[in-house]
């Protein structure tokens, strides 16, 4: 790594810092004060008033909340971000076993997005005008509004029901025990729907974002003295143009990986794909604090990476852009 | 015009896009999906057994949501012990009828005061790790981890409770400072799974690491759990039980959306699946399926959905009021609406199927006519907007069907009901913590005897900030009364008379609205015999016919 690259990496890398004390902050505060009670998760619904105040001292539940943040702060800095209430178990262990799931669905998604909405963008843009452009365009509009669950849904009730080619939820098959390739085969089967799920909204989206930039380089003079040259159309789009429309693309893949992550919770749910979303959706759900708090850090760190990792890939891509 | 036409392309790929889905769903071979014969619709797969059992197999059950830990003994979290409890015992099984039948204790005594319960254990009972069970894991488990963790148990068990005695290794004696009636209806497997001594004592019980990777007695022992995904037991080997359990394997896979659930189970990915009230009438017309419906299960087991009223506001402190307005809810509308005809009209405060219901109960009338009258007569009249008075209903989102309808009946008798739906934990902060409302609602779960889920709702001293407890804020020393003498007097029939004196009198004085009995619906594939549905190990005694 180039000594410039290297401090501008360490420099990010310590802007997120702050940034990353107002989320936990933001986080922190939100999460405390909205309704619901985590013992009565833990414990269940019935008991007497001084069990359910045991159980709140135990877990500092009945100090004022800038004492417990106080607290959660300097754990924190230790490294220690507590129990799971509903798991008995540390935070970051829970987390992690869910990390593979979700990022296989993520990068699978994002691949077939990258993919399918590069090249159909390119497909638009050279049939401008045209009923495939038309298709494709509208295609797209269709893919970036329709809602995921729902798409996962008629995904699960036509391919996995009525046609029976993918199972209908999970990431392996509950009777096997599969080992080596057989289980990887397996895993991939069950990835199909979900990944396709999450991606049509940034296929779609990419075939918009991809069509726009080529249409903007149209009257560009490197274009036309391409052309002038006798160029093939394909080498043009594909050697000339595309490179140059790769900038804008590049950063909306970027920034969208907090939106996959959001959408990631909903499809995870739809599928049963065992992921951080559906650990997210049930810490939320039972007022799991210490998992809650601990998975916005994870989320709010991804996004803070994906957008340095963005703009290193700027720089490398365009000479012209410099580490500011 | 040029527009116009090139918007065409656009205009009919839009409609093909959102069409297709349809279109090929309804393309799809509707014959594919037998329909033809009905087998033992609505009755329990136990009744549909007819060959000898037969080992082996794998039987996969969906479940809605994640356990999280898996020791059953330190919560009454639903979902934990859905899972959890094939692994585990009690001292007392409950059978079909809730009857007590042996588990870890093969008999028990009971003294004629009803103050001493002596439990004489099975023998030859090993723990999954190979450990021998004894006496001393049932008193550490009450002692240390029921009486403190198990807010149910807790509740019922340790204000009356004077101490637990073990005079060798295969006896238990429970002693009470007063005679208690209940006690074997709180033994099973739900209500108080026995956990390890050598695995907890002297451990952080809630933290410990066996939570989730059990050791216990139960017909399946632990393999493998993997958060958010699936849980895998296999066969214990050394079960008690001569001959059981007879599957090889049991998986709990989680799916948390109903439609995606339903699915799995008829695309045969999954061989048991709870059932919402909208698919039943579906899956009883499928071939090789069977329906089958429990009163009972881990979440709970005779649950009442009710309307609390708030007895320390008027007008709903006025006992003629809350008779007019219990007269003009339609609960026949509600059953069909709301539960697609899966469950009952409520008939008073205990569930009919419930041993103590007093059977001679009426069906609650809906009459709006003798609604309006009656309100007319207890002094509320119309005011100029037509409102004899506004109410506010602090309901759980979920209840918004039945707020809705609610709100019509009430309407229809000039009470304007200002509905507030809030998240489900907002909703009973507000209702049993903040006590801020006029009516609330409440699924109570009444369990397998009145002392451990009526009394709650009844009970003058239960008028606490704690969910689920006396809302209503309901105060009749006669009703306390009739419940500490249903509780001491140990022989169920001359339990039954007490209690239907304790109903009629709630029914005079209605301080809750009764709404609907739920029951849990759930389908298995017709092939799988004797499942056991009402308890949290269901799979105990279930087998797969080829």
């Amino acid at each position: 790594m180039d000594g410039r690259l290297a401090a501008y990496v360490v420099r990010r890398l310590l802007q997120a810092v702050p940034l990353m004390f107002v989320v936990l902050t933001i986080n922190f505060t939100l999460v405390h004060l909205a309704p619901g009670d985590p013992i009565t998760f833990l414990a269940g619904d019935q008991g007497n008033t001084q069990y359910f105040a045991e159980q709140r001292a135990k877990y500092d539940l009945d100090e004022p909340i800038a004492q417990q943040y106080g607290r959660y702060l300097l754990n924190a800095v230790r490294g220690d971000f507590g129990y799971s209430f509903s798991y008995g178990q540390g935070v970051f262990s829970i987390i992690l076993e869910r990390v593979p799931a979700t990022l296989l669905l993520m990068l699978t998604a994002q691949a077939l997005a990258s993919v399918l909405g590069i090249f159909g963008g390119v497909l638009a843009a050279r049939h401008r005008g045209g009923w495939v452009g038309t298709f494709i365009r509208t295609g797209a509009a269709l893919g970036y509004a329709l809602p995921v669950f729902w798409v996962g849904q008629l995904l699960i009730l036509f391919f996995a029901f009525r046609m029976g080619l993918f199972p209908t939820f999970g990431m392996e098959s509950p009777r096997s025990d599969y080992a080596g390739l057989r289980r990887i085969f397996d895993i991939a089967v069950h990835l199909v729907l979900p990944a396709v799920a999450l991606s049509l909204a940034e296929v779609g989206l990419l075939i918009r974002i991809t069509d726009a930039s080529l249409r903007d380089l149209e009257g560009a003079d490197f274009v036309r003295t391409a052309r002038a040259k006798g160029l093939k159309e394909r080498t043009v789009t594909y050697r000339h143009m595309l490179r140059n429309a790769l900038l804008p693309i590049i950063t909306v893949l970027g920034g969208r990986v907090g939106t996959l992550l959001t959408g990631a919770v909903l499809v995870e749910i739809v599928f049963a794909w065992p992921g951080l979303g559906r650990l997210l959706f049930q810490a939320a759900l039972t007022r799991d604090y210490p998992l809650l708090m601990a998975m916005f850090i994870v989320s709010s760190a991804s996004v803070v990476i994906a957008n340095l990792v963005t703009d290193i890939a700027y720089v490398l891509l365009d000479p012209r852009v410099t580490y500011g | 015009m040029e527009a116009v036409r090139r918007s065409i392309p656009s205009l009919i790929t839009a409609c093909v896009v959102v069409a297709l889905p349809f279109l090929l769903l309804a393309c799809g071979d509707d014959d594919a999906k037998p329909t033809a014969t009905n087998v033992g619709v609505g009755s329990s797969p136990a009744a549909t057994a007819a060959a000898a059992p037969r080992k082996g197999g794998t039987f996969v059950i969906s479940a809605s949501s994640d356990p999280g830990q898996l020791n059953p003994a330190i919560t009454t979290a639903g979902g934990t012990h859905f899972a959890a409890g094939s692994m585990y015992n009690g001292l007392v099984d409950l059978d079909k009828d809730f009857k007590p039948a042996p588990d870890l204790a093969e008999n028990w005594t009971v003294s004629e005061d009803g103050k001493t319960y002596t439990f004489k254990l099975a023998k030859g009972v090993k723990w999954h790790d190979g450990v021998p069970f004894t006496s001393a894991d049932v008193k550490f488990t009450f002692e240390q981890v029921l009486l403190k963790f198990h807010a149910r148990t807790k509740a019922g068990v340790e204000p009356v409770l004077a101490g637990i005695d073990v005079p060798d290794d295969l006896t238990v004696v429970f002693r009470f400072k007063t005679p208690y009636a209940p006690l074997l209806q709180q033994l099973n497997v739900i209500e108080a799974p026995i956990v390890a001594k050598h695995i907890y004592e002297g451990t952080d019980i809630q933290n410990n690491p066996a939570n989730l990777k059990p050791v216990g007695t139960g017909p399946f022992r632990f393999v493998e759990y993997k958060k958010g995904q699936q849980l895998t037991l296999e066969r214990n080997p050394d079960y008690f039980k001569p001959g059981l359990p007879y599957f090889d394997k049991l998986v709990f896979t989680i799916i948390p959306q109903d439609a995606t659930r339903v699915l799995a189970f008829e695309n045969k990915e999954v061989d048991y699946v709870s059932l919402p009230g909208a698919d039943v009438a579906r899956f009883e017309k499928l071939d090789g399926v069977v329906v089958g419906r429990s009163p009972a299960g881990s979440g709970g087991s005779f649950c009442v959905s009710t309307l609390i009223p708030n007895l320390d506001r008027t007008p709903l402190d006025k006992l003629e009021i809350r008779q007019a307005l219990n007269v003009a809810i339609d609960r026949q509308r509600m059953v069909k609406q709301i539960l697609f005809s899966q469950g009952d009209a409520a008939r008073g405060p205990m569930a009919s199927t419930l041993w103590s219901f007093d059977k001679l109960l009426p069906a609650f009338d809906y009459n709006t006519q003798k609604a309006n009258d009656a309100l007319e007569s207890a002094g509320a009249k119309k005011g100029a907007d037509g409102n004899r008075f506004k109410l506010t209903a602090v309901m759980p989102t979920s209840q918004a069907k039945l707020a809705e309808i609610l709100k019509e009946n009430f309407a229809a008798v000039g009470v304007a009901l200002e509905l507030q739906l809030l998240e489900v934990n907002e909703a009973n902060q507000t209702v049993f913590v903040k006590r801020d409302f006029d009516l609330g609602f409440a699924s109570y779960c009444n369990g397998p005897d009145p002392e451990i889920g009526v009394r709650r709702v009844y009970d003058s001293t239960n008028i606490k900030p704690v969910l689920f407890s006396n809302g209503a804020g309901y105060r009749n020393p006669k009703v306390d009364d009739l419940f500490n003498r249903g509780v001491a007097e140990v022989v169920r029939e001359k339990r039954v008379p007490i209690y239907a004196e304790l109903q009629k009198t709630l029914l005079a004085d209605m301080p809750y609205f009764w709404l609907l009995e739920t029951r849990n619906a759930y389908a298995v594939q017709a092939n799988l015999k004797d499942l056991r549905p009402w308890t949290s190990s269901l799979a105990e005694y279930a087998w797969l016919d080829k």
